[in-house]
């Protein structure tokens, strides 16, 4: 489970603090300590770490030791988490009806694209919208197959080509298609690919260029590790994406790395990935999420300040 | 990284509170590198405990010794200690009638299939005859996936007379009993290697892990590779550990592939990570996603990128 380890400990940790009677600097500093341990422990960017070490020693060093101090430092570890899986964005896109809606997914190397592309056209297409699926992955081995047994499971209507070899082109034939018979939701697959390779990243800006997609969204693995930030930079800065969905939350990580990536892109998580089939899809809110993650009770003393 | 402890030089005994502000940027500069925080600090520890008490040499800084003992301990834990000579091995056992049978486990979408279609192509070059069996029976595409790396082998290495062919009994049927036939087809064709792929599950799924004991029974492979992707940060090690013990008493992994080191730099602590969780040796490492993009571990290579 993301982060569950981590809410624990970092639960423990302020708990321990608040309950004891002097909060000096030593106790302060043995807290952060353990929250620091438990953040990189969960793949955190470690820079990201002794940023935010510092940024609550900063705001709880300033005021004296006593009560005052320690709901200063509850709300500023809250703070800090927030932050972390929040970046406040308000421009989120939400999709339209009566209009094509395209949507583009972009990521590293089997994070789960394919996958979760059909999940996600599922989720519209039980909200009303007729939603379709183009395959633009013309690299990897079966992958318009893939696409096509996942869309044929879910009734979803698909497009793709296991002849064309260039993406751009199947991606925009595609989408045309899908535009000219109405479809509300569009979703375009693309190949999974990385920052060192120059040529892939072309590759994904032309395919950006060729379908014009109102939402791109990145598709992190939540077990990914330290060179998460880096990657999604290079992503953001080729890409734009607008929203990222993690995935196999099913999984033991603690999803800090991908966390990572939200704070070094300022990008939301939208959607949770927490299972291989169809409907293991759930939306992702991260107020509720940073709840859930330090127990309900001390989140409402925590957040009246 | 090591900018701390640049001003004490030769001949001085080291103490506990000597070595903490350097073990420390250490164990800082090791999680910087994707060592899960367990190998890191178990690294970091093993080597104070080893230098506590020791003399530095003349010249010689804090800075450099605690460098060069952290890099000594790197490549002891990279250092296999049986011979990893696949080729050998498998030369070894072609006067049986019986193949030599490799199977390929590890999480999702780590690389798998297209690792062990690398190795393949590698087999190919050696001219070995190799059946591919497609044990994936669960996830979409898994294997037309197959049918394609099959197809295109084929055609490169037809030229020089590899033979390839792919064993599918399409979806949904148990991979123990595919894998078993696919074995008995393989020696009654007389094919050399047999080249098994499975399904990606979680190491944390109880169900699906606990089939892989099955699966060992059925088909009896001659080696157990595990590919973890070098992306992945700490749940390394306990994706190593979990398959690792995942095939019953007596029976556990033989060697990883590390797939994806292409796309993490000088960030490969996944090398340290999972073999510091089993003991068990790296074969090969993933370097792209072409049959060509397979190498053999450089352990000197790997610890300069680790310390760099
Ligand atoms: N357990 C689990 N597995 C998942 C999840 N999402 C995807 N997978 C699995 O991860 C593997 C890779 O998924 P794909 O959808 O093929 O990934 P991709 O990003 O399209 O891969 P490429 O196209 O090769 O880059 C497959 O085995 C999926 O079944 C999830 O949320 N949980
Ligand atoms: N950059 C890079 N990509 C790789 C490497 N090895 C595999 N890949 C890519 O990773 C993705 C997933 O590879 P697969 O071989 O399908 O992974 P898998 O483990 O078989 O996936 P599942 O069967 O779905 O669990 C594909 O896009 C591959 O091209 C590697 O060494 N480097
Ligand atoms: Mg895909
Ligand atoms: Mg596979």
């Amino acid at each position: 489970m993301v982060l569950a380890d981590l809410g624990k400990r970092i639960t423990g940790a302020v708990s321990g603090l608040v309950r004891s009677d002097v909060v000096d600097d030593k106790a302060l500093d043995n807290m952060l300590k353990e929250i620091c341990a438990a953040l990189l422990e969960a793949d955190v960017n470690v820079k990201l770490v002794q940023s935010l070490r510092k940024s609550i020693k900063h705001t709880v060093s300033a005021s004296p030791p006593g009560p005052q101090r320690k709901r200063l430092i509850q709300s500023s570890v809250f703070n800090e988490l927030v932050a972390l899986v929040d970046p406040q964005t308000d421009n989120l896109f939400k999709p339209k009806k009566g209009r094509s809606n395209i949507i583009m997914f972009v990521g590293l190397q089997g994070s789960g694209k394919t996958t979760t592309c059909t999940k996600l056209a599922r989720w519209y297409q039980a909200r009303g919208f007729k939603s379709c699926l183009v395959c633009a992955d013309t690299f990897r081995a079966g992958a318009f197959d893939q696409l096509k047994q996942n869309a044929t499971k879910a009734k979803i209507p698909y497009y793709g080509s296991y002849t064309e070899t260039d993406p751009v082109r199947v991606s925009k034939e595609g989408v045309d298609k899908f535009r000219k018979e109405k479809f509300e939701i569009i979703i375009v697959d693309t190949s999974g690919r990385h920052r060192q390779e120059e040529e892939l990243f072309r590759e994904m800006v032309q395919i950006h260029e060729a379908v014009k997609p109102d939402q791109t969204i990145m598709v992190l693995d939540s077990s990914i590790g330290q060179a998460a930030e880096a990657q999604s930079r290079a992503f953001k800065e080729s890409a734009n994406f607008g929203a990222i969905v993690l995935t196999k939350t099913d999984g033991s990580a603690q999803g800090g790395g991908a966390i990572s990536a939200v704070a070094a892109t300022k990008t939301p998580i939208v959607f949770l990935g927490t299972g291989e089939h169809l409907l293991d899809l759930e939306k992702f809110d991260p107020k509720r999420f940073v709840a859930r993650l330090l127990g309900m009770g001390d989140v409402q003393g925590l957040v009246e300040h | 990284a090591f900018a701390y402890f640049r001003n004490i030089v030769g001949g001085k005994v080291l103490t506990k509170v000597d070595l903490e502000k350097p073990m420390a940027a250490m164990l800082d500069h090791l999680l910087r590198k994707n060592v899960a925080r367990e190998a890191a600090i178990q690294v970091c520890e093993t080597v104070e405990k080893s230098l506590v008490g020791q003399k530095t040499g003349n010249f010689q800084s804090i800075e450099n010794t605690v460098k060069a003992a952290i890099e000594a301990s790197l490549l002891k834990i990279l250092t296999p200690t049986t011979s990893l000579d696949l080729l050998r091995e498998i030369q070894n056992k072609k006067s049986q009638s019986r193949p030599y049978v490799i199977s390929i486990v590890g999480v999702n979408g780590v690389g798998k299939s297209t690792n062990l279609s690398k190795i393949c192509f590698f087999l190919l070059q050696n001219k070995f005859k190799v059946l591919i069996a497609a044990c994936d029976t669960f996830r979409s595409g898994a294997v037309e996936q197959l049918r394609v790396h099959a197809r295109n082998l084929k055609e490169l290495s037809e030229r020089e007379g590899g033979v390839v062919e792919l064993y599918e009994k399409g979806y949904g049927k148990d991979a123990a009993n595919i894998a078993r036939d696919a074995v008995n087809h393989a020696e009654g064709e007389g094919f050399d290697v047999v080249l098994i792929d499975t399904a990606g599950r979680r190491h944390n799924d109880q169900r699906l892990m606990s089939s892989l004991e099955k699966f060992a029974k059925f088909a009896m492979p001659d080696k157990i590779l595990m590919v973890g992707e070098a992306l992945v940060g700490t749940d390394s090690v306990l994706q190593a550990r979990n398959f690792n013990s995942a095939f019953g008493a007596g029976r556990s992994l033989d060697g990883f592939i590390i797939s994806k080191c292409d796309t993490v730099g000088d960030m490969i602590g996944t090398l340290i990570s999972m073999v510091f969780a089993t003991g068990i040796p790296v074969l090969f490492l993933g370097t792209g996603q072409n049959y060509q993009d397979l190498r053999t571990l450089n352990t000197t290579w790997a610890v300069k990128l680790l310390m760099s």
